[in-house]
């Protein structure tokens, strides 16, 4: 019997050291970390740089929005699609009626802050640990980081920037709008980083170089008329880069053209994987390829789309006689029909154009659904054709301009577009910046840039219902603002 | 000490001094079964002096005065005092249900019911047995006051929600349940296995803290007897079930005239030409819709010895589907071993535990939805090639032929437990509960070609298999110290400690190319290993939680009771700073009854008033505060696909649980004799820090991205308000009849008084293309239905040009025969800005009435359910021109004066499919829920068979419903935002049942 007392004792004992154990609570909460890697417990080794880069190449997919979405707000293109209401968001902008509520451009700025955080998450955490090689990740990072910003500044220009990382819950109340002039200070910062770390060959094909980054800086010094600087790095680039023109200027666009000779940064897509409305952004393939496509199409060649983003009549006629570029950037599907016995039918504000680069091409049988949205057609973000074209105006608009290497690059670019020489520009001063301008609008029709070299260069009244001193930017949506609780006001005239 | 014994000789000396003192003997036996009733205790009354009987019931207590009285008690027994005037005295003792329906769990704990200051339900085995549900939960339908059952689909083996007092939260809001101190789920335990199960609807729950907001289910299973012969039961049933409705469809000829009049309308060639002979065409539901069987058996053993009691059952349950019955048939299986033993008179173990195996078939819950809208002109094994009906609707029975999957679960569940009671004041326990669940899931996705570019069409096969272990301890140790001091002070307390950890493991994993197309081949080792989409993912999870608890209850003569409880929760799935908080709440009751000026009324025999308050949490969520890398980062290098990581759901570091505060005023009061007995209660529940899933917030912080989401954020509170009263009356009450009715009715009126940023939060979804129709907002009830509100049909085009316009809806046509909206916001125009509150889908009230009666050896029993004042919204017509309709299209405008509530046929594009209150219908409801009868067999002729009780009966189950709601079945629900949106859910069966018991 005393030992059953000894026992239960014992028991007793037992019990009592229960609460002690309890009392330690605070480890045993604590140990749930083994089962899941969090944000916050990564980078840990080279691959997971890795890995969180492809990550953060990968919102670049979502840029097709600016691409299309760009072209639209232009002189070069009618919404389209199949209403007026096909898209309010799109129609809007074609219209310059938009205002902050803007389904698309909500997405525009989500996307590309999307893009910020997931290239800042890599740069936040950039000294966790070392390896030989981590610089390229880190210039990789920073010049994503760079275009996604890029991007934002040019559609809403101030923008909240946070240069050491991600943005948290509640920086919408406590960051301010950076003045442009800060964000292209930051832009600059990353992609003198990434110049200084980069080669001009990468170790996979889609993957940012010098090059690229050399491009994107000749770009943004641009957008701020810094034409010296621009002048010094984009002829760097023509020197020292390994880009040549690709002489068939209809190759560029075709699959068989992707990440030519000619292609300085390429965003790259694919169609083995299947995609749905429900997450546009989340498609591997190009979305603005099934929007931009002929509606109801069948015949050769091409496939059917939204018709959306069609080319205007005074646009096809930019072109001049001999042009070998018209019959490349613009499908005049009434002519196609009649020679090769396709059809079609019509959608909302049909011209009877379309914008041949990038409409959705026929492909392999196991090409995954939704096949609209998953077109695999890269997008040629910065052309060779671009820089000359950047360069030359660099050149011609700079303190001291040097019209006869602005000629030079210029005449590169439309020798190759007539298969000769005799159309080159012989121009200098204003006449050789209109030239320039001309050609950068046919040369790069349907790629999204128009828009934003008429508002960089102060021809923005060019495009109907343009308001000037309200329109060069694009409104702030009002979620965000309201987001904010104060912290960010509305662009002037919104 | 010294006192005490000059005290019991004092008594000895008492006794010795009356009269003539002899030893008396005899055999105690129990009064039904005639068994004899070991360690029954036999005391002189007014003494110390007492034994026990032996195993056979024997006792003999010597030196007994002629004159003394014995008083004869037994735990579960009514105790009984003889007088001494022989030396031999046999008793039998009665057993007391009454008293042992008197004890309520409380957590913790046990309470007389007359003394518990909470609000507490209690459903008992008996109301178990007659309405013999599959799963436990539904038994709680309409049974008890307060709590509101419904089901997320008809179909066998789904889930059933249950809402303590109305809708709180919009994450979660099922009950905590506590199955004999192990937290488990009601629908893994066996229905006949369950005891009671008693409902804590109050802050007296907060001693389950972050868990107790919703309420608290405790279930106790069935463990026997001591001292009790073996008893086997054996229980078996069978039923046929069908459906309680189907919908009305236009037949083939009426399908045809309303396209061709909708063709002829806009102006298009009618796509039928030949009317005549269609007939009535197929009708789909007939073809889906089938008889089907449910039998349920189960056989159990229970008993007890003097120092073990245990009870053993097995059971199993096959019930077929009343929709594809070769596709939705589920199967359990239980086996129960429940065992306590006595290691000491000082020492206890209990050990229970619970085996289940589940099987249910794959099911595509669109299958229904697809038999509304296919056309009636198809022949049965027409499919629609040449896209007819649209992308998304297609043949029935093709979907049901291709489709193929199931679903294997079996898991075990218990606890050990360890009491120790050192002597009366101090109890001690310890015990380790447990649930392991193991699932396998296999779903096969044949190649099929629906019709020209149906979604459903597949062009390659696909498998996907899963399998998870979830895995749940938890060990409790807690202390009650009980003690009485100055003879009135009653004062119990009670300290404990609770860990607990739920891990969960699962692999998942997807292959394509599926040899022969076929379901016989479907498993991923045998489909291409060369495939680029073949894909495999692992889940895991490990929620961990530590507590601390302490009670305090005091009573002043069982008059003025006081409880005061602490609770200190910490939960590992917040952030470091924000794990920890503490629970609590007090109860107070007052016996009105105990005092003097009542405690002889003939009228009243019971009266208690009690108030209780205090604070609960709801945990949900895991990981909260911090963001997995499972969002998409996919590329494309070198023109392969690269798979990058990139994070998922945003993470919120200030993530928290919800906080409860309740209140509750409640009355118990009892007439004549305890036959009518009433308890009222009125209840307010605020619920703080709502978590809002996917809470809106700014696009800076990257929620855009692919695979990103918004974080989970504490973003509102919401208000219950309501009452609620339960009767009992036993209005006969004698040998040989008795007849019993109980009613109870809650009200509940839920109100959100807060949401983050002033905004709204939106959900559920209607038709294609519409605004979201269900809101949270201030000043509304969770998930009230928000749209358009209808003011007739356009008559004529005076009518119309004299309306503010409604082209700002989309469609610029507005015709005669058009739905007219209301100008809410009076501004002359018809546009989105005009929506309005057009209905909830949580009732106002709900309520039960029960009759159960006996006479002779017939026993019958009734159940009825109702709910009044909610809707629900009529989303199961796909709207494309040429799929089928209701019938109700038949009485449609056609001219002026025909119709001021269904809108003219038209393939225009109009406004008359956006959601509105069209669409929202009155979905309150009664519905007969059983009704059943029975006969036991008589004793002479049980006996003679060596049986104790046959009893054969036959009952129905879903009887009848009254209800205006045109849908399938107005108690299908679901969550909060979102809830009661009808998308032609799998309708629950209607049962006809032949069973039998027989014990022995």
């Amino acid at each position: 019997m005393k030992k059953y007392n000894q026992k239960i004792k014992l028991g007793i004992i037992f019990i009592t050291s229960l609460f002690v154990l309890n009392a330690c609570s605070d480890d045993y909460l604590d140990d749930t970390k083994i089962y899941a890697e969090d944000s916050e417990s990564y980078f840990n080794s080279e691959s997971d740089y890795y890995n969180a880069l492809v990550g953060a190449y990968d919102p670049l997919q979502s840029t097709f929005i600016n691409v299309l979405m760009g072209e639209i707000a232009s002189n070069n293109t009618l919404a389209g699609g199949e209403s007026a209401t096909d898209v309010p968001g799109y129609q809007q902008i074609d219209d310059m009626t938009h205002t902050p509520i803007n389904e698309q451009l909500q997405n525009l700025w989500s996307w590309m802050y999307g893009g910020v955080n997931r290239a800042a998450y890599i740069i936040e955490f950039q000294d966790k640990v070392d390896f030989s090689g981590k610089a390229i990740y880190i210039a990789e990072a920073r010049f994503l980081r760079a275009y996604y910003n890029f991007e934002l500044v040019k559609w809403f220009g101030d923008i909240p920037i946070k240069p050491e990382g991600r943005f948290v819950l509640g920086d919408e109340k406590t960051i301010a709008r950076s003045p442009k002039s800060e964000v292209y200070q930051l832009i600059e910062e990353d992609l003198k980083f990434a110049i200084a770390n980069l080669s001009y060959t990468a170790a996979q094909i889609g993957r940012a170089t010098k090059g690229s980054a050399q491009a994107l800086l000749g770009k943004v010094y641009l957008f701020q008329d810094k034409f010296n600087e621009a002048s010094v790095v984009l002829e760097n680039v023509i020197q020292n880069g390994p880009y040549v023109l690709e002489n068939d200027y209809n190759k560029i666009f075709e699959f068989s053209g992707e990440n030519g000779s000619g292609s300085v940064f390429e965003v790259q897509y694919t169609d083995v994987e299947g995609a749905g409305f429900t997450c546009l952004q989340c498609s591997e393939g190009n979305v603005a390829v099934g929007y931009q496509g002929v509606r109801g199409y069948q015949g050769d060649l091409f496939t059917s789309g939204f018709s959306f983003n069609v080319p205007t009549q005074e646009m096809v006629d930019q072109f001049e006689a001999g042009d070998n570029r018209k019959d490349v950037a613009i499908l005049d599907i009434d002519a196609w029909a009649t020679s090769t016995g396709a059809s079609y039918t019509t959608g909302f504000e049909h011209t009877g154009f379309f914008n041949r680069k990038y409409i959705p091409r026929k492909r392999s049988v196991n090409a995954a659904g939704d096949l609209n949205l998953t077109n695999p057609n890269n997008y040629r973000a910065i052309r060779y054709a671009d820089v000359l074209l950047m360069a030359a105006e660099a050149f011609n608009r700079m303190t001291t301009p040097n019209d006869g290497k602005a000629r030079t690059y210029l005449n590169m670019v439309r020798i190759r577009a007539f298969g000769n020489s005799s159309n080159n520009i012989a121009s200098s001063g204003q006449a050789l910046t209109d030239a320039i301008y001309h050609e950068r609008r046919v040369e790069l029709v349907g790629e999204g840039h128009h828009f934003f070299d008429l508002v960089r260069t102060g021809r923005g009244a060019n495009i109907p219902g343009f308001t000037s001193g309200k329109n060069e930017v694009f409104p702030i949506p009002l979620e965000e603002i309201q987001f904010s609780q104060g912290n960010w006001s509305q662009n002037t005239g919104y | 000490m010294r006192k005490l014994i000059s005290l019991i000789i004092l008594l000895l000396f008492t006794v010795y001094s009356f009269g003539q003192s002899i030893t008396v003997k005899g055999v105690i036996t129990d009064e039904s079964s005639g068994d004899p009733l070991p360690g029954v205790n036999i005391v002189i009354k007014n003494s110390s002096v007492g034994t026990q009987t032996d195993f056979d019931g024997n006792y003999s207590l010597p030196n007994v005065s002629t004159g003394a009285v014995l008083v004869y008690s037994f735990v579960g027994y009514q105790t009984i005092e003889v007088t001494v005037k022989e030396t031999t005295i046999n008793v039998a003792l009665k057993e007391d249900s009454q008293q042992l329906e008197e004890v309520v769990i409380v957590g913790y704990g046990k309470q007389k019911r007359k003394d518990v200051t909470g609000s507490v339900s209690l459903v008992n085995e008996e109301t178990l047995d007659i309405l013999k549900p599959i799963d436990a939960t539904s038994a709680l339908q309409g049974t008890t006051s307060g709590v509101a059952v419904n089901l997320s689909s008809g179909a066998p083996g789904a889930k059933i929600n249950i809402l303590i007092r109305g809708v709180s939260s919009n994450t979660n809001n099922q009950p905590l349940t506590i199955v004999d101190g192990y937290e488990g789920d009601l629908n893994s335990v066996n229905p006949n296995d369950i005891e009671s199960i008693t409902i804590l609807k109050d802050a007296q729950a907060a001693i389950y803290g972050i868990k107790g907001a919703n309420g608290v289910l405790l279930v106790t299973t069935k463990i026997g007897k001591k001292n009790k012969a073996p008893t086997v039961r054996y229980d078996i049933y069978t039923s046929v079930q069908n459906t309680a409705r189907k919908l009305n469809y236009l037949n083939a000829t009426e399908y045809a005239l309303v396209l061709n009049e909708a063709y002829g309308a806009s102006g298009q060639v009618l796509p039928f030409s030949n009317i005549k002979q269609l007939g009535l065409g197929t009708n789909w539901q007939d073809l889906l819709f089938n008889d089907a069987l449910l039998t349920n058996q189960n056989i159990s053993l229970s008993g007890g010895s003097e120092n073990i009691k245990y009870y053993i059952s097995a059971s199993r349950t096959e019930q077929e589907g009343i929709i594809a019955k070769e596709k939705s048939n589920f199967i359990r299986n239980n086996i129960k071993l429940n065992l306590g033993v006595d290691i000491s008179e000082k020492l206890n173990f209990s050990l229970i535990s619970n085996y289940f195996t589940s099987a249910s078939e794959g099911f595509d819950g669109s299958l229904l939805f697809n038999g509304l809208n296919y056309a009636p002109t198809f022949g049965q094994n027409q499919d629609d090639t040449n896209n007819f009906l649209g992308i998304e609707v297609i043949n029935p029975l093709s979907l049901l032929k291709n489709t193929f999957g199931e679903n294997k679960g079996n898991g075990i569940e218990g606890n050990f437990s360890l009491n120790y009671k050192p002597n009366d004041r101090l109890s001690i326990t310890s015990r380790v509960g447990y649930k392991i669940y193991n699932e396998k899931q296999r779903s096969f996705t044949p190649i099929y070609d629906y019709g020209a570019s149906k979604v459903y069409n597949k062009t390659q096969s696909s498998v996907y298999q899963f399998k998870s272990t979830s895995t749940r301890v938890n060990w409790e140790t807690f202390a009650t110290y009980s003690r009485t001091f100055a003879d009135n002070h009653n004062t119990i307390f009670t300290l404990g400690t609770s860990v607990q950890n739920d891990l969960f493991d699962g692999i998942y994993a997807t292959g394509f190319d599926v040899p022969n197309n076929s379901y016989a081949f479907a498993d991923i080792s045998l489909t291409n290993r060369q495939s680029e989409q073949r894909s495999f993912n692992t889940g895991n999870g490990d929620i961990r939680l530590t507590s601390f608890f302490g009670r305090a209850q005091y009573d002043y003569k069982g008059k003025y009771l006081f409880s005061g409880l602490i609770r200190r929760d910490g939960a590992s799935v917040f952030a470091k700073d924000k794990r920890f908080d503490s629970f609590w709440s007090i109860t107070t009751g007052w016996k009105i009854s105990d005092e003097n000026f009542l405690k002889d009324n003939k009228t009243i025999s019971f009266l208690k008033l009690r108030a209780s308050y205090g604070t609960l949490g709801n945990l949900v969520g895991d990981n909260l505060y911090r963001s997995l890398l499972n969002g998409e980062g996919t590329y494309v290098f070198d023109g392969n696909l690269v798979d990058g990581v990139a994070q998922g759901r945003l993470p919120n570091p200030q993530a928290t649980w919800e906080t409860a505060e309740k209140l509750d005023i409640g009355l118990d009061i009892n007439f004549f004799e305890d036959r009518l007995t009433i308890v009222a209660d009125y209840f307010e529940e605020t619920r703080k820090d709502l978590l809002i899933q996917d809470f809106p917030v700014s696009g800076l912080l990257g929620s855009g991205s692919p695979g990103g989401a918004n974080p989970t954020v504490n973003a509102g509170t919401s208000k219950n308000t309501g009452a609620e009263l339960a009767l009992n009356y036993k209005l006969v009450n004698t040998e040989n009849a008795s007849i019993n009715l109980a009613y109870n009715v809650t009200y509940v009126k839920n109100n959100v008084t807060d949401v983050l940023g002033g905004a709204f939060v939106e959900g559920g979804s209607f038709g294609i293309g519409n605004l979201a129709p269900s809101r949270m907002e201030v000043g509304q009830p969770i998930g009230y239905f928000y749209g358009l509100v209808t003011e007739g049909i356009f008559q004529n085009q005076l009518e119309v040009t004299n309306h503010p316009s409604q082209a700002a809806l989309g469609s610029s046509v507005t015709s005669p025969g058009d739905i007219r909206y209301k100008d809410i916001n009076k501004d002359g125009v018809i546009d989105f800005n005009d929506r309005t509150n057009i209905g909830k889908p949580q009732a106002d009230f709900y309520m039960g009435f029960n009759i159960n009666a006996k006479y002779m050896n017939w026993d019958f029993s009734t159940y009825l359910y109702a709910e009044l004042g909610k809707e629900m919204v009529r989303n199961f017509e796909r709207f494309l021109p040429n799929v089928n309709k209701p019938n109700y299209y038949l009485g449609r405008w056609t001219g002026e004066g025909t119709s001021n509530s269904i809108p003219r046929l038209t393939n225009d594009a109009t406004n008359n499919k956006l959601f509105s209150d069209f669409f929202v219908e009155d979905a309150s409801f009664l519905r007969i829920q059983n009704i059943q009868i029975g006969y036991s067999f008589p004793e002479e002729y049980t006996n003679g068979l060596g049986l104790s009780k046959i009893r054969v009966y036959t009952s129905i189950n879903n009887l009848f419903t009254l209800t205006k709601y045109t849908g399938f079945d107005p108690t299908v629900n679901g969550g909060a935002i979102g809830a009661g949106i009808d998308y032609g859910t799998y309708p629950s069966s209607r049962q006809f049942i032949l069973g039998l018991n027989v014990t022995f």
